[in-house]
C-alpha cells in the first residue's frame, strides 16, 4: 500500500511540475467556462430552468472538454516512461505491475478530478450575478460530476492502455482521442440508425444518453456498473499487456 | 549468488540473443561480462534483474528463481540499466528518496539509506539539484545511488562507465572497488581496461554464448600466443638473427637495422619469461644492449582473438 501511495504521488506531483497540467487545465476551464457563460446567459434570459443548464453543461459542453482533456492528460503515462526508459526502472524496483496501472490510472484521474474541481464556483457565481436567485438543486449537480467522473475515468483507462501500447507521445493521445471520439459519436446511434435492432442495442450503451441522465440528477446503476467495469477491464488489460512486455521484448 | 543454467532468450523476429548460455556466481566476487555490442550482455543482465523472462533455461539469483519469484529477486538486489533513465524533473535527494520508497525501505532505514548511497556516492552536493540538470556523470552517479539505496547483496550495473569523461571513469571505477567490499558485482563493459581494473572474474560472451569464464590471468595465459620480447643491441641485424634463432622455444624473430643498432622482435612458443636467457645470449656476444622489453598481452588482443579478430558482430 506504501508503494503504491508512493508510485502515486510522483505521478501527480510529476503533472504539477511540468506545464502541461496548467496549460491544460486553463484550456479547459476557458472551454468549461465559455459554454457555461454561453448557456447562463442565453437560457437563463429565456427562462430555462436550472435543470436546462445542468443538461446543456454537462451532457453537452462538458464532451468538449472531455474530447480534449483524456488523450492530452493519459498519453505521458506510459508512452513517456517508454520512450525515456524510465519504465525499465519502475519495472526492476520490486513493484507489482498492477501497482503501476492502478497508481498510474488514479494518479491522473486525481489530477483530472482536480481539473474539474473549479467548476464548482460556477454556481455561486451564478447566484451572485442573477436577479432573482436560482434554486440549486445540489443532488442533480452531485449527479452530474458522478457522471463526469465515471465517464471520465473510463475514458481514461482507455488512454493509459494506448499510451502502453507506444513509446509516441502523439501516437498514444491520437489513437486515445480517435476511440474515445468514436465512442461518444457511437453514442448518437439510439437516435440516428436506422435500424431499429441497434437502436435498441446501443441505447443502454450510450454515453451521450448517460450523460443526460447524470445531468438530470438519475444516477442509473446500470451505467455505473458498466463504467466501473469497463475502467477495470481497461486497466487490467494494460496490466497483462506489461507483463507481457517481459515475454516478447 | 547468481546461477544461471542453459539460459535462453529469442526475440520475436527469430533473432536469439542468448544462446544456452550457463554460468555462476559465488557471493563477494566481482565479475566482468565482457563481449562486443550485441553480444547478449544487456539481454542476460535484463533477465537477471527480472525486467525480462527467459524464453528457456533456468535463471536463480540467491536461489530463487527470477520468474517465479520476480517481485523477491528484484527486492535483493539492484541494477543500474545501460542508459541509466532517471526522472529529470525530480531533484536527486527527491528520486532517491522515491526510489527507497519503492524498494520498500521504511521511513527510518530510508533516511539512512539514502544518506549512505548519497555519500558512497559523491552526491551530497548535488542533492538539491534537478536530475535533468545534471552532466552524464553525475546521473551516472545518482543511477549507481539508486541502485545500492536499499543496500542489496548483489549488483548489476550495466556499462557504469559509458558515455564519462577520464575523470569521471577514474572515479566511477574507485566507487566500484569500494562498493566490492560489501556487495557482490557483475558488471558489463566491451572497455576492455574496465573490467581490468575492476574485475577479479570475466565471463565473455560473444553471440549470445559464453565463450569463456575464467580469472583474468588464466584467460591470459590461455589465449597468449606466447611471450613477446623486444630488445635493440649494437650490431648488424644478420649476425644477431643468426645468434638468437639458436634459443630455444623460438618461433619467430625479425630483426631490423637502426644504425648502429639491430632491432629484434622475438616471439616464443610457450608463455614464460625468457628475459634471462636472452641476456645471457647477449652477454655471451658480447654485444652492448640499450634494451630489453618483454611485451605483456592486454586482455584487449586475448578479447580480439576470442571474439573474432575485430570483425564487426
Amino acid at each position: 500500500m506504501k508503494r503504491f501511495f508512493t508510485l502515486w504521488k510522483r505521478e501527480v506531483a510529476s503533472y504539477f511540475v511540468s506545464p502541461v497540467a496548467y496549460i491544460l487545465a486553463t484550456l479547459f476551464l476557458v472551454v468549461m467556462g465559455m459554454g457555461f457563460w454561453f448557456l447562463a446567459s442565453v437560457r437563463l434570459r429565456t427562462g430555462a430552468t436550472f435543470y436546462e443548464l445542468l443538461r446543456g453543461l454537462y451532457g453537452g459542453v462538458a464532451w468538449l472538454a472531455v474530447l480534449m482533456v483524456v488523450p492530452v492528460l493519459s498519453m505521458r503515462s506510459f508512452a513517456e516512461e517508454n520512450r525515456s526508459g524510465t519504465l525499465e526502472m519502475l519495472l526492476t524496483a520490486p513493484v507489482r505491475d498492477i501497482e503501476v496501472v492502478f497508481s498510474k490510472f488514479l494518479g491522473i484521474f486525481t489530477v483530472y478530478v482536480v481539473m474539474w474541481l473549479p467548476t464548482l464556483a460556477f454556481y455561486p457565481l451564478l447566484q451572485r450575478v442573477s436577479e432573482q436567485p436560482l434554486p440549486i438543486d445540489f443532488g442533480a449537480l452531485a449527479a452530474a460530476y458522478v457522471g463526469v467522473f465515471l465517464v471520465g475515468g473510463f475514458y481514461l483507462s482507455i488512454g493509459i492502455f494506448c499510451s502502453s501500447l507506444t513509446r509516441n507521445l502523439i501516437v498514444a493521445s491520437m489513437s486515445t482521442f480517435a476511440v474515445v471520439t468514436l465512442l461518444f459519436l457511437g453514442g448518437f446511434l439510439p437516435a440516428v440508425s436506422p435500424v431499429p435492432q441497434l437502436r435498441e442495442f446501443t441505447q443502454p450503451l450510450s454515453p451521450v444518453l448517460h450523460m443526460m441522465d447524470y445531468a438530470r440528477g438519475v444516477i442509473d446503476t446500470r451505467s455505473v456498473v458498466l463504467y466501473l467495469s469497463s475502467t477495470l477491464l481497461m486497466l487490467m488489460i494494460t496490466t497483462r499487456g506489461l507483463e507481457s512486455r517481459r515475454w516478447r521484448a | 549468488m547468481i546461477d544461471v543454467q542453459h539460459l535462453t532468450k529469442n526475440y520475436p523476429g527469430g533473432v536469439t540473443a542468448v544462446d544456452d548460455v550457463s554460468f555462476s556466481i559465488e557471493p563477494g566476487e566481482i565479475v566482468g561480462f565482457l563481449g562486443p555490442n550485441g553480444a547478449g550482455k544487456s539481454t542476460t543482465m535484463r533477465i537477471l534483474a527480472g525486467y525480462l523472462s527467459p524464453s528457456g533455461g533456468q535463471v536463480k539469483v540467491k536461489g530463487m528463481d527470477v520468474t517465479r519469484k520476480n517481485l523477491e529477486v528484484r527486492q535483493c538486489l539492484g541494477y543500474l540499466p545501460e542508459t541509466c533513465p532517471l526522472y529529470t524533473e525530480m531533484r536527486v535527494g527527491e528520486y532517491l528518496r522515491y526510489r527507497a520508497d519503492l524498494k520498500g525501505l521504511s521511513r527510518r532505514h530510508r533516511r539512512t539509506g539514502v544518506e549512505r548511497a548519497m555519500e558512497q556516492c559523491g552526491l551530497l552536493d548535488v542533492q538539491k539539484r534537478l536530475v535533468g540538470q545534471l552532466s552524464k556523470g553525475f546521473r551516472q552517479r545518482v543511477g549507481i545511488a539508486d541502485a545500492l539505496v536499499h543496500n542489496p547483496d548483489l549488483l548489476i550495473l550495466d556499462e557504469p562507465t559509458i558515455g564519462l569523461d577520464p575523470n569521471q571513469i577514474v572515479q566511477v571505477r574507485k566507487l566500484i572497488r569500494d562498493l566490492s567490499s560489501a556487495h557482490t558485482l557483475l558488471i558489463s563493459s566491451h572497455i576492455l581496461s574496465e573490467i581490468e581494473a575492476t574485475c577479479n572474474r570475466v565471463v565473455v560472451m560473444n553471440q549470445g554464448k559464453i565463450l569463456e569464464s575464467a580469472s583474468l590471468e588464466e584467460l591470459g595465459h590461455r589465449w597468449s600466443p606466447g611471450a613477446e620480447l623486444t630488445l635493440e643491441v649494437k650490431a648488424s641485424a644478420p649476425e644477431v638473427d643468426k645468434t638468437l634463432r639458436s634459443l630455444a622455444d623460438l618461433k619467430r624473430i625479425q630483426v631490423k637495422q637502426d644504425g648502429a643498432w639491430a632491432h629484434a622482435e622475438l616471439l616464443f612458443a610457450n608463455d614464460e619469461d625468457h628475459r634471462e636467457r636472452v641476456f645471457a645470449c647477449i652477454k655471451e656476444a658480447d654485444w652492448d644492449l640499450r634494451e630489453l622489453h618483454a611485451r605483456r598481452h592486454s586482455l584487449e588482443e586475448t578479447f580480439v582473438k576470442m571474439t573474432g579478430g575485430g570483425e564487426e558482430v
